[in-house]
Order: C-alpha cells, then sequence, then structure tokens
C-alpha cells in the first residue's frame, strides 16, 4: 500500500513512555503514527492531518480526555471521528463514554494489553478506510451523475434545435404511420397545405390532401415498406382547393413502422416548364406549318386546275360532271383547310387603314345564310368604325374564325352578339380597340379552356381543324394585341365570350347610324379585293 | 381585237400544262416556259399582255424574272405565285403577289384586274 493511502492514527498521551509503548505496539498496523502531548497539541494535530483514530488518555492535566473528545464532537470536521479512550477501569468513566453515543468511541482499560489495543485500534482503522472508500466511491458517482446530466441537457438542447430548425423548414415535413395517421405536422406543412397541425394530427394524410398518386397506392406504399424509401411528384389538394404540385421524399423507419415524409411544392417550376414547352410547340408547328404550306399548296393547285378542266370539259355527261363537282367540291374544302391553317401570310407587303366594321359586316354577310338557318338572332353595335393599320385577309380570317365557332356552337338556335368599341388602356396609356363576340351556343368546359389556342385542339369531333384559334391568336398578337375569352353560365344558358384587344383604336366615333354602315361595307369590301 | 396573251413560267411540268390550259379556258393566249431564262429568251422576240411566274424555280427565283423584266419592260404587268407562306423580300418588282391557296377565282380574277387596268391606260 502506498504511502498516501496510509491512515493517520493521533496518539495523545502526556506521558512520552506511554505514547512510546502505543507506538511499539501499533507500529505493525502500517499507519502514520502521530503523537500529542497534551489535548491541545492533539487538537492542533487533528486540524493538519486526516486521523483515523485518536487514541486518548483520559486522565491528563490541563485539558482531559473527555473534554478534548467533547471540543472534537463541537467541530464538524471530527464528528465521526473514532476515539478509544485509554483509562482506569472507574465506573464514572464508564458511564460516561457510554454517553456518547454517536460516532465511533470505545475504551481500553489500564494496563493495556497490546494485543486488544491492537485489535481496536485496527477495526476502526479498517472502518475509517472503508468509510473514506465509500466517500471515494460517492464522490465518484456524483461527478458520473453530474455528467450524464450535462450529457442529457446537452442532446436536449440538440433536439430542441432539430425540432426548431424542422420548424424553419419551408418544406412540409410530416411523420405518418402505414395507414396514413399523422403525429408530426411542421410549420412548412402548414403553410403549404393551410391546415393547422391541431386539425390534422391523428387524421389520414392522403384523405385530408386528397394525395393523388403518380402510381397504385399500394404499389408506392409497397415499395417504400420494402426498400425503406420513395421518391415522386404528388399532386394534393390545400385547405381552400387549391390543386399544388408536390416533390415527396418518404422514408421508412421499420422498427417505430412510421413514415417520415417531406414535400416540397414545385407547383410554379412546373407550371413554368409547362409554358416553356407550350412555346416551343407553338414555334415548332409554325416553322412546320411553313414547310407543309409550299409541299401542300403547289400540287394542291394543280389539282385544283385539272379538276376545273375535267368539270367544264363538253365531252362529260351528266353523271360524270356530277363526280367531278364533288371531287371539286371536297377540293375546296381542303383548300379552304389549308388556307386557314398553312397559308396566313401577309397579303402585300405594307399595311393598309382597314376598318374591322367593313370586315365583320363581310364575314357575317358571308354567314348570313348560316344565321338563317340555324335561327340565330344577331345583335350588333359599333361604336367605332375601328379602323388600325393592317393586313385585311388576315384579320378577316381571324373574324371569320370567332364568328365561324360561334354560329357552329349554335346549331339549334341562339343569340350572336357582335360588340366593337374603344377602351383606354391605363396600363400604357393607348387606346385600345375591343372587338366581342359573344354566343349562347354550347359553351367551353373548363378543362377544354387552357388548351383553347393550342394547335390541333378543336371541341368540334368531326369538323374543324384545331388550328383556327391557334392561328388567330397568333395573328392578334402580331398586332401586339390579345385574345381573351369567358364562358360562364347564367339563368342555365352557356355565354361564351371572345374578346379581341388590338391597340390604336383611334378616336371613338359617335353611335354610327345605319348609312354610315353602308358606307363602310363598300369601303371594306373594296378594300378586302385582290387587285 | 385579239385575245391577251400570257406567258407562263413554272419549272414544274404539271402544274404549268394544268394552269395553261386553265388560262386558255378563259379566253387567253398562253404561252409556257421552264426557267426564268427561257421567258426572257422568248420575251425578246415575242411582246405579252402579261407575265405570270412561279416564285421558287431554280436557276432563277420570280422576282429576280419580274425585276429583269421591270428594267427592260417596265409596263409589262408581272403577277408572283406561289405555295409559300412568306412574301419574298424582293416581290416588290412584281405588281402582285399572289399565293396558290387563295384559288382559282382569285387568281382569274387579279389577271383579268391587270389586264383591265394596263387597257385603260
Amino acid at each position: 500500500m502506498s504511502d498516501s493511502h496510509k491512515v493517520n492514527i493521533l496518539m495523545v498521551d502526556d506521558q512520552p513512555a506511554k505514547l512510546l509503548s502505543y507506538e511499539a505496539i501499533l507500529a505493525n498496523l502500517d499507519a502514520h503514527l502521530i503523537k500529542a502531548r497534551s489535548g491541545r497539541e492533539g487538537l492542533e494535530l487533528l486540524l493538519k492531518h486526516d486521523v483515523a483514530v485518536v487514541l486518548l488518555d483520559v486522565s491528563m492535566p490541563e485539558i482531559n480526555g473527555f473534554e478534548m473528545a467533547d471540543m472534537m464532537r463541537q467541530h464538524p470536521r471530527f464528528q465521526k471521528t473514532a476515539i478509544l479512550f485509554i483509562s482506569a477501569v472507574r465506573m464514572s468513566d464508564l458511564d460516561r463514554i457510554k454517553g456518547y453515543q454517536s460516532g465511533a468511541v470505545d475504551y481500553i482499560s489500564v494496563p493495556v494489553v497490546p494485543d486488544v489495543l491492537r485489535a481496536k485500534v485496527s477495526v476502526f482503522v479498517e472502518l475509517h478506510r472503508k468509510s473514506r472508500e465509500l466517500e471515494h466511491l460517492n464522490r465518484e458517482l456524483e461527478t458520473r451523475v453530474e455528467q450524464r446530466t450535462r450529457q442529457l441537457q446537452e442532446s436536449e438542447n440538440l433536439l430542441r434545435e432539430r425540432a426548431d430548425l424542422l420548424e424553419l423548414a419551408s418544406e412540409a415535413i410530416l411523420v405518418r404511420d402505414l395507414a396514413g395517421v399523422l403525429t408530426y405536422w411542421n410549420a412548412g406543412a402548414e403553410a403549404l397545405y393551410g391546415w393547422e397541425r391541431s386539425e390534422v394530427l391523428g387524421n389520414p394524410v392522403h384523405e385530408i390532401l386528397c394525395t393523388e398518386f403518380p402510381v397504385e397506392v399500394t404499389s408506392s406504399e409497397s415499395t417504400l415498406v420494402n426498400l425503406g424509401r420513395w421518391d415522386g411528384n404528388l399532386v394534393q389538394k390545400t385547405r381552400d382547393g387549391r390543386e399544388i404540385i408536390v416533390a415527396s421524399r418518404q422514408v421508412f423507419k421499420k422498427e417505430v413502422g412510421s413514415i417520415l415524409e417531406i414535400n416540397r411544392d414545385i407547383t410554379a417550376q412546373i407550371r413554368a416548364e409547362e409554358a416553356l414547352r407550350q412555346t416551343e410547340r407553338l414555334a415548332a408547328m409554325g416553322r412546320v406549318a411553313g414547310i407543309i404550306a409550299h409541299e401542300i399548296n403547289n400540287p394542291l393547285e394543280a389539282i385544283t386546275n385539272a379538276f376545273y378542266l375535267l368539270r367544264n370539259h363538253p365531252s362529260l355527261d351528266e353523271e360524270a360532271r356530277y363526280y367531278a363537282q364533288l371531287g371539286e367540291a371536297e377540293l375546296a374544302r381542303v383548300g379552304h383547310i389549308t388556307k386557314q391553317t398553312l397559308g396566313f401570310y401577309r397579303e402585300s407587303q405594307h399595311p393598309v387603314n382597314v376598318p374591322i366594321a367593313g370586315i365583320l359586316d363581310d364575314v357575317l354577310q358571308l354567314q348570313g345564310r348560316q344565321l338563317q338557318t340555324s335561327r340565330i338572332t344577331l345583335d350588333k353595335k359599333y361604336f367605332t368604325d375601328g379602323e388600325i393599320r393592317g393586313f385585311p385577309v388576315e384579320l378577316r380570317q381571324v373574324f371569320l374564325n370567332l364568328i365561324s365557332n360561334a354560329i357552329q356552337s349554335m346549331p339549334h338556335g341562339g343569340y350572336l352578339r357582335i360588340r366593337m368599341g374603344t377602351r383606354w388602356n391605363e396600363l400604357n396609356g393607348r387606346t385600345d380597340l375591343c372587338i366581342s363576340v359573344c354566343d349562347t351556343g354550347v359553351g367551353i368546359r373548363p378543362e377544354h379552356a387552357k388548351h383553347l389556342f393550342e394547335p390541333f385542339f378543336t371541341t368540334k369531333s368531326t369538323k374543324g381543324t384545331g388550328l383556327g384559334l391557334w392561328i388567330s391568336k397568333g395573328i392578334i398578337q402580331k398586332y401586339d394585341g390579345n385574345i381573351h375569352f369567358r364562358s360562364i353560365v347564367f339563368n342555365g344558358k352557356h355565354i361564351t365570350s371572345f374578346r379581341v384587344i388590338v391597340p390604336g383604336g383611334g378616336p371613338a366615333l359617335k353611335s354610327l347610324d345605319t348609312t354610315h354602315h353602308a358606307i363602310a361595307d363598300e369601303t371594306a369590301r373594296a378594300s378586302l379585293g385582290y387587285a | 381585237m385579239h385575245n391577251p396573251s400570257i406567258l407562263c413560267v413554272d419549272d414544274e411540268e404539271l402544274p404549268l400544262t394544268l394552269r395553261k390550259l386553265v388560262l386558255e379556258k378563259q379566253g387567253y393566249r398562253v404561252i409556257s416556259a421552264r426557267s426564268a431564262q427561257d421567258a426572257m429568251r422568248f420575251l425578246y422576240g415575242h411582246p405579252v399582255d402579261l407575265v405570270l411566274t412561279d416564285q421558287v424555280m431554280p436557276g432563277g427565283a420570280g422576282s429576280e424574272l419580274a425585276r429583269s423584266i421591270k428594267e427592260r419592260w417596265p409596263h409589262l404587268p408581272v403577277i408572283l405565285i406561289s405555295g409559300l407562306n412568306e412574301i419574298p423580300p424582293d416581290a416588290m418588282y412584281a405588281n402582285l403577289f399572289i399565293s396558290k391557296v387563295e384559288g382559282l377565282a382569285a387568281l382569274c380574277a387579279t389577271i383579268a384586274a391587270l389586264l383591265s387596268a394596263r387597257c385603260s391606260l
């Protein structure tokens, strides 16, 4: 055992000879033996050393053994220090010794029997050693508890930090079980979907969000369970019914049976990509149209000429002439389509003044028979003659498209309303010309609305090329204008309205009378000629 | 009073023949040429009332032919006919540009209008 582990034994006796004898008796106990010649010296030494046992002579001058023991007991440090009194066997002494209730106290009578003294001292030494060890263990335990507490505190801080981070994320972060029942819903989810945490926790997530999966739900869930993760885009609905597209990453935690899900709103991004693709498609369509136009128009002209010659040939009998006429009529239809779809060119190099009123009347006159047979009531009002700089043929094509679409949507009668006027455009500080064509026909279904101006889109299953509105929009856009449409249900009737807006409406005229119209008609028709 | 004569130019034989026949049905005298060079060669020896030329031809576009004609005979009417959507940038040398999609009636009306305008000069 090293020196530092040796215990101290304080021996207090006024007789040096006795001290020497105790020293001899206790020499083999492997302890430091400290000698004191008086109670006072003993107390001083006590303060300096950590003493395991005090061997205390009861009868000493000045401060006797009992007095010193009393002093020790008053000091908190020495209350439990073991004391072994050495006394002559006197009854009064024994009673007093028994009075020390607490603390380790024993006595040994004179004459001292060396073995007894050694035995008693070593018991106390052992006791001291044990209690010291215990103290040490206790301290160690306390240190470990403290350390552990600190670690717990740290990990708790970390968790709180992570939780704060989850709340900071703009992504919707949620935790659910395999049945979809939600157990966590972060602030990002609240913001994205509009549902408060308290409203959704404990409820099935896909029911709340009306999730549309790109694949079967069962297949995505089985991927999740088998591979532990699933990535993909989902279509979901927010609280206010808005449809959004989210990029979803899901992880399955097998041990707890829960699914961690992070959903990022990519609706705007997808829409932008869609718009870009759309633009590219339109541009490609335009190029294709140009190429096809040339390849079709040349043979078409030749065939048309051939049919013209055939129809008028004197050798044909009635029947053959009838067949030739049928062929020619169908050919005219092909010609009409290519003209409508592929043939929008500018008929002259320089724009001229075109009164839109004249164009509208010209188109309406062309469609006059159709209006009559379909029993359509026409209501037109022009608040201006709508003269703009442009190319009459292509403008005529726009209004022919809009008006014939309106007429075709009302095969069983209806109401065709045409209005033209000017409007001050606050945004760019110029006067716009507005022409609206309104019908009470079959209407346009909302799902068709966004495709309306796309090439090859048509609601007429048999007739129509699906290019009319696309071309019309293209033409009007060349004029820096636009075509808008609205379709509403009013009193059980569909009302569909197309509105063409082109800049440069010129000054608004007073309401025009019919004579004015007739004049406008004449000018328009004259300017529409090819010569 | 002789029938007006038209020089019809096109590199493609079939459409050229058919166009010639149709115009003859309308009462015109029609001479056909298969290229801009042929057309110019013919015009030096034989005056006509009107030239109707296709735009897209190998060895000389219709608009170039129009330019050569106008340099030599500024009052001879020239009509450009084309299956293309785009009007060629030098189309202004011709009196008129007309797309093939406009059809036979439009073409005949144009020719008649140009000829009558010339007569009234």
